[in-house]
């Protein structure tokens, strides 16, 4: 594990190379507090600074660190939140749709088996439009046993309806999630949001970062108003979730109509994911690329694509290939969902080749579900782009500098030789 | 023009349980109800105990104004119909005003009936229908019980028979006359209107049946009495309770058809659209489907306005009305009649069967009526039993053939344990 | 028009002593000499039986209607009152009334009537049968009556389904500060929650999840608490997604004290839909997924007792209840939403389905009647400071076929079933008796099964 703390340290310097413009320390208006914690407590430092009414959590590996630092902050008297240690994740979730039904700002964390197990009421939050917000400590899935990092968690439910996005750095998750709760909360969107940060290398890394302003936090939030639209309420007495109809009566255009304005409200959050992030660094001095970060593509012939934590050690690499002279540039994906289709075309059409690197497995496809996701946008491009499929940091697996170098090697090779359809398992030999 | 929901014609029995149950079923419909009196309703049934002074007339109204206000109904006193036009849904009263309906009960009872006996116009006689009538009653009666004079009932039923029981009691020397050879007839069959006959009698009444009237003749204050065959009755007051009439005059050229009375169906709707009518102005179907004379019978009335308040309401737990069985309670002497139902038919077939007991002489006298095992009558003279429950079992044609025995020994708890059994 | 106390006759229970004929008569009596019985208990030859002829108090009483002097009045209190100043002594009233309830007394000269003895009856308090029983829940009528009634005038229900009468009475005491959780299941399906965006209550009403009740009512509950409002989380839950499927949820909340009234509408299976087996469903039983054919016979396992269960999780409030006990089932429920103010509250209704325990529409309360008559279902209560205590008498229960013959879906049941359902429906009465004998020092309160068994064993 030290390995990784060393790598993901000094990316999370607030000047790092994850920030792609500048800093704007002309309008941060006090010397900001700095802490150095590890990713699960920085997350707890932005529920604390988010001030949700209520949190329910249940603990799993590697989230617990993140649940015993909220109900330690609540005991602590540092946040006011009903906290409801429920019985499961199931429950955890269900607690937070009766609250915000209520009215409440709430949160929760979970990831891998503990989302498995949630997924009934998860599968619904975002079709009552509930601005949950929620971090998943990604992990990976089980059969064989494992308790370690990996994003099988998260994109087995890209298709679920909320809002995900992935962070690269400790301060990068503190951030996000405060962000997340204007995102999720805009009245144009009104849907959950995932704020992702990978198990064993976010969570359990320690860095240092600044704590935002509280005041400054509050204003950025405004007040609460979660359940304008769907209340369980008794002065504003309404039926939440009534049958509709099936093949007759008004019940099928109702249900569409939920379904398209769903969608819309994902097409929405693109515009406002880019608009938060914008505020965020006018206030707070930290710019994060809200969909797509595209990294030294000025001059690229290929890049790598990259999502999460792993873009850290990816970077170095480019760097390292940049100064051999490879005309090699790095995209990172923040947004998946909604999926930034035409940021990401902008930024696949500078290149000739690309290779992406997946924490999971897109087993029906034989390859990442990221690289899904690049083939479809693809299609957008000007030009025919060939795509190859990498699969690393399974488990906990390390994905160092020397992976990301094998990696971009394996992409060049686009560049004069047919694109292989089977992925690069880039762990396959680890020992 | 005032407009009603609903507007009931009458205020006496059927008119005031039709009234109970439309506001039962209909919360919000606007209602009224139209009484010929000024004074509040008062029930015919209770006018001897008025003549006889046993009830003063301030404490006898079936109803007070605040009853009336709880139902958030219309009362209006002195409102006599005089002209109803069912194509325009409207009625016109006497004194010129109309009143539109959206649905109407005509529920205005009936009047005294007047037989034709030649001099009858040209003497003061009395009748007994309304309080007003009562009073005039006491007032003459009291005097005739002062001198001992005499007076003359013509009818033997029971409005003539109660008031010749209060002229006797009252000091009266009294002769009833009636046509038919037994008095109460139609109420109680000849062997127990005999043992009524006999009190009447042993009370000093003299009691003429089988008897006309040919003429009467004024007389001094009063007025003479003559009897075909030649006999003579002086009189000091003279009461006409020869029956009653139903009260349609108001219904000429109205479209509501009239016979007897009133002609209505099952649910005391009217041949007039819109029109139902309940009480003693309706011709009234026996229960028996035969020609048993039914009518007059106080909770028949009860029962036939409770039936068109339902209908008029659209009540949905409305049930056809029966048909009217004759019902009788009568008190003479301190002693009781009561009957129920039909005696058997002069020519009974042979699924009839009739039990009696106790015949001249015996303390208390019983007859069963039965068809087919089925209850058809009851009747006793000095014998309790609950009249209600056997009107429920000749209702329901309940079987009681293998009961017979048993309820002649004991009507009252024979019939109570079918009860219990049956609908309790 | 107001419902009131009436007397009940129990012919079954009566043995003609005739002991409430004399403590009426002894009652009315102003000088011991004149006074003559209001209530008369008659035997009828041929069936045997014992029968009572006495006022009904009727709510529409035909005597007063026909009485020509007004002197018969339903009163306020419910009596149909007799007043001697206007009596004629006609007797009309005695053919208006068909139950022998007003009659003329030779001794006294006029008639008579009951008038309940100012609420005292004493033919009830001389019956030591059981035969005549003083029933006042018309009381809790009139007041649920003055109440709102929160749910839709029609509803989707079967024919014959008591919950109608379960929502609707439940709404109306619970009231308008209330959010209501119907779990898929029957309820919604009678329209708590509407169709196509119209709605079936008065009050918020959702679908929670069939998993979830418990969990999404905790943060209802919560959440308005945390704002200073006392907003009622209340669910109507069927059997399965209160004891099956939703158990964890409902199992976690009781453990956490969450401040929320759980009614589980236990009608012994998955009715709503197609009356298929859940974990209440009765030994025996016939349903959708425990067919009867050639190598079946019905369900094979016992039901499990869940209120029992959730006594065990120290709740702040427990009972079991029955549409055919009203008036116990109104003092449980304000009771139970009294300890929902302070913890978690379940209440568990006996609920026969017409449908899909297959019997006769019109036979709802009988059938949930004898359920508890032969302690089927044993009516009891559990409150965290006292402990257990059983709501009525299971020492002389009805045979247990008296229930099981009513029900289609044990028509099957051959004679060794019988005795399997015979046996652990007494193996259950022991254990109810045996609760109830405990007290709260006995170990009902550390949540410790062993303890208690230990105590009871």
């Amino acid at each position: 594990m030290n390995e990784v703390v060393e790598k993901v340290a000094p990316l999370a310097e607030p000047a790092g190379k994850g920030m792609a413009q500048g800093t704007d320390k002309a309008v941060v208006k006090k010397e900001p507090t700095i802490l150095v914690c590890d990713g699960n407590e920085a997350a707890a430092w932005g529920i604390v600074l988010s001030r949700p009414d209520m949190v329910a959590v249940y603990p799993i590996t590697p989230q617990s660190s993140l649940a015993e630092y909220v109900a330690q902050f609540v005991a602590d008297g540092v946040l006011d939140a009903e906290l409801v240690e429920a019985e499961g994740e199931h429950s955890v979730l269900s607690v937070l749709h009766g609250a915000a039904l209520a009215g409440a700002r709430t949160y929760t964390a979970s990831c891998g088996q503990g989302l498995a197990f949630m997924f009934e009421p998860y599968f619904r939050t975002p079709n009552l439009r509930l601005p949950i917000v929620m971090s998943i400590v990604n992990r990976d899935g089980i059969t064989p046993q494992c308790v370690w990092g990996g994003q099988q968690d998260a994109m087995t439910v890209r298709e679920v309806g909320w809002v995900q996005l992935f962070c690269e750095t400790v301060q990068e998750v503190l951030d996000t999630i405060v962000m997340a709760y204007r995102i999720a909360e805009d009245r144009s969107v009104m849907l959950p949001v995932n704020v992702n940060h990978d198990g064993n290398y976010l969570s359990n890394g320690i860095v240092r970062i600044e704590l935002p302003d509280q005041a400054e936090v509050d204003d950025f939030l405004g007040t609460p108003d979660v359940n304008w639209h769907a209340a369980l309420d008794p002065d504003r007495p309404m039926g939440v979730d009534p049958l509709t109809g099936g093949a007759t009566g008004p019940g099928p255009a109702l249900f569409v109509g939920y379904r398209r304005g769903h969608c819309e409200g994902m097409q929405n959050a693109l515009r406002v994911i880019v608009e938060v992030h914008e505020e965020w660094a006018r206030r707070f001095g930290r710019r994060y690329a809200p969909l797509v970060e595209e990294y030294r593509l000025d001059g690229a012939e290929y890049a790598l694509v990259t999502i999460g934590s792993m873009a850290g050690a990816a970077k170095d690499a480019v760097d390292a290939a940049r100064e051999r002279g490879d005309r090699v540039g790095l995209i990172r994906i923040k947004t998946l969902r909604p999926f930034p289709v035409d940021a990401m075309v902008a930024a696949l059409d500078k290149l000739r080749a690309v290779g992406v690197v997946d924490r999971a497995v897109s087993y029906g496809w034989n390859s990442g579900p990221v690289h899904q996701e690049t083939l479809a946008a693809l299609q957008y491009c000007s030009k025919r782009i060939p795509c190859l499929s990498l699969i690393g940091g399974l488990a906990g697996a390390d994905l160092t500098q020397a992976h990301f170098e094998r990696a971009i090697a394996a992409t060049a090779r686009l560049l004069d030789s047919p694109c292989p359809r089977a992925p690069v398992w880039l762990n396959a030999e680890d020992r | 023009m005032e407009q009603f929901d609903y507007v009931v014609l009458g205020a006496s029995h059927a008119g005031l349980e039709a009234l109970r149950a439309i506001r039962a079923h209909d919360a919000d419909g606007s209602i009224a109800v139209l009484d010929r009196e000024g004074r509040l309703p008062v029930s015919p049934t209770v006018l001897p105990y008025v003549v006889s002074g046993k009830r003063p007339e301030d404490r006898i109204a079936l109803r007070e104004r605040g009853w009336f206000d709880d139902l958030q109904v219309a009362y209006r006193q002195q409102a006599h119909a005089a002209a109803l036009d069912t194509a325009y849904s409207r009625l016109r009263l006497a004194d010129g005003r109309e009143i539109g309906y959206g649905k109407l009960l005509l529920a205005t009872g009936a009047a005294p009936a007047i037989p034709p006996i030649e001099g009858l116009s040209d003497v003061r006689f009395h009748v007994l229908r309304t309080l007003d009538d009562a009073l005039a009653l006491r007032e003459v009666a009291s005097a005739a019980g002062r001198s001992a004079g005499r007076a003359v009932v013509l009818g033997a039923g029971l409005v003539g028979m109660h008031a010749a029981e209060n002229l006797a009691r009252a000091g009266a020397r009294v002769t009833i006359v009636e046509m038919r050879d037994q008095v109460l007839p139609g109420y109680f069959d000849a062997t127990a209107a005999a043992r009524i006959e006999g009190a009447f009698r042993d009370n000093g009444v003299e009691v003429l049946t089988g008897r006309r009237v040919a003429r009467v003749a004024p007389r001094a204050a009063g007025c003479t009495v003559l009897l075909e065959g030649g006999e003579a009755c002086d009189a000091d007051v003279l009461l006409v309770a020869a029956g009653v009439r139903p009260e349609v005059s108001y219904l000429a050229g109205s479209g509501v058809a009239v016979e007897r009375g009133v002609v209505v169906d099952e649910f005391m709707r009217t041949a007039a659209a819109n029109v139902w009518a309940a009480g003693d102005v309706v011709q009234t179907r026996s229960f028996f489907g035969d020609a048993t004379p039914a009518g007059g019978i106080l909770p028949d009335a009860v029962e036939q306005g409770r039936t068109a308040g339902m209908s008029m309401a659209g009540d949905p737990a409305l049930q056809p009305y029966p048909g009217g069985v004759s019902l009788n309670t009568y008190g003479f002497f301190g002693r009781r009649a009561l009957s129920v139902g039909r005696d058997a038919p002069r020519e009974a077939g042979p699924g009839w069967e009739t039990r009696v007991r106790g015949g001249e002489g015996s303390d208390a006298y019983l007859k069963i009526v039965l068809c087919e095992g089925r209850l058809q009558g009851v009747f006793g003279v000095d014998v309790l039993f609950d009249p209600g429950i056997m009107w429920e079992l000749i209702l329901r044609r309940v079987d009681v053939g293998a009961r017979a025995d048993a309820l002649l020994e004991d009507p009252q708890d024979t019939a109570r344990a079918l009860m219990s059994g049956l609908w309790r | 028009m107001t419902a009131t106390p009436t007397i009940a006759f129990d012919a079954a229970r009566c043995d003609g002593c005739g002991d409430c004929m004399n403590a009426c008569a002894s009652a009315k009596s102003t000088d011991g000499k004149l006074a003559q019985a209001r209530i008369h208990i008659i035997r009828d030859a041929e069936s045997g039986r014992w029968g009572v002829a006495q006022c009904r108090q009727c709510g529409d009483p035909r005597c007063a209607s026909v009485c020509p002097a007004a002197a018969l009045e339903k009163g306020d209190d419910g009596i149909v009152a007799w007043d001697a100043g206007r009596c004629v002594n006609c007797l009309i009233c005695t053919a208006g009334c068909t139950f022998g309830g007003i009659a003329f007394s030779a001794k006294e000269g006029y008639v008579v009537k009951c008038d309940q003895c100012a609420g005292a009856p004493q033919c009830v308090a001389a019956c030591t049968r059981g035969a005549l029983r003083y029933v006042t829940t018309a009381k809790l009528y009139n007041r649920w009556g003055e109440l709102e009634d929160l749910f839709v005038p029609g509803l989707g229900g079967c024919q014959g389904c008591n919950t109608e009468l379960i929502m609707r009475h439940t709404l109306r005491r619970v009231g308008s500060n209330t959010v209501l959780a119907t779990p898929p299941g029957c309820i919604p399906g009678m329209g708590s929650v509407g169709y196509n965006g119209m709605l079936g209550c008065k009050v918020p009403v959702f679908h929670p999840l069939l998993t979830n009740t418990a969990s999404m009512l905790t943060g209802i509950r919560r959440q308005y608490k945390r704002k200073g409002r006392n907003v009622t989380a209340l669910a109507l839950a069927g059997d399965g997604g209160a004891g099956d499927v939703g158990f964890q949820s409902l199992s976690g909340a009781a453990e956490r004290g969450e401040q929320i009234l759980f009614v589980c509408v236990d009608n012994e299976g998955y009715m709503n839909t197609g009356a298929q087996r859940s974990g209440s469903t009765t030994y025996g039983a016939w349903t959708a997924t425990t067919p009867v054919g050639e190598g079946a016979r019905g369900k094979t396992q016992d039901a499990k007792n869940l209120p029992l269960l959730m006594m065990w999780h120290g709740c702040e409030y427990v009972a079991t209840a029955s549409t055919a006990f009203m008036e116990d089932f109104y003092a449980k429920l304000e009771a139970a939403l009294d300890a929902s103010e302070r913890g978690f509250a379940y209440l568990h209704l006996y609920s026969p389905c017409t449908s899909g325990w297959r019997f006769p529409s019109a036979s709802n309360i009988e059938v949930a009647r004898k359920a508890v008559e032969t302690n089927f279902a044993v009516l009891w209560e559990y409150r965290r400071e006292h402990g257990l205590k059983l709501s009525r008498d299971i020492d002389d229960p009805a045979p247990v076929t008296d229930y099981l013959k009513l029900l289609g879906k044990f028509r099957h049941l051959d004679a060794a079933q019988i005795a399997h359902i015979e046996q652990h429906v007494a193996e259950q009465a022991q254990v109810m008796r045996e609760l109830a004998a405990m007290r709260p020092g006995d170990g009902l309160f550390d949540r410790s099964p062993s303890n208690f068994l230990n105590a009871a064993g």
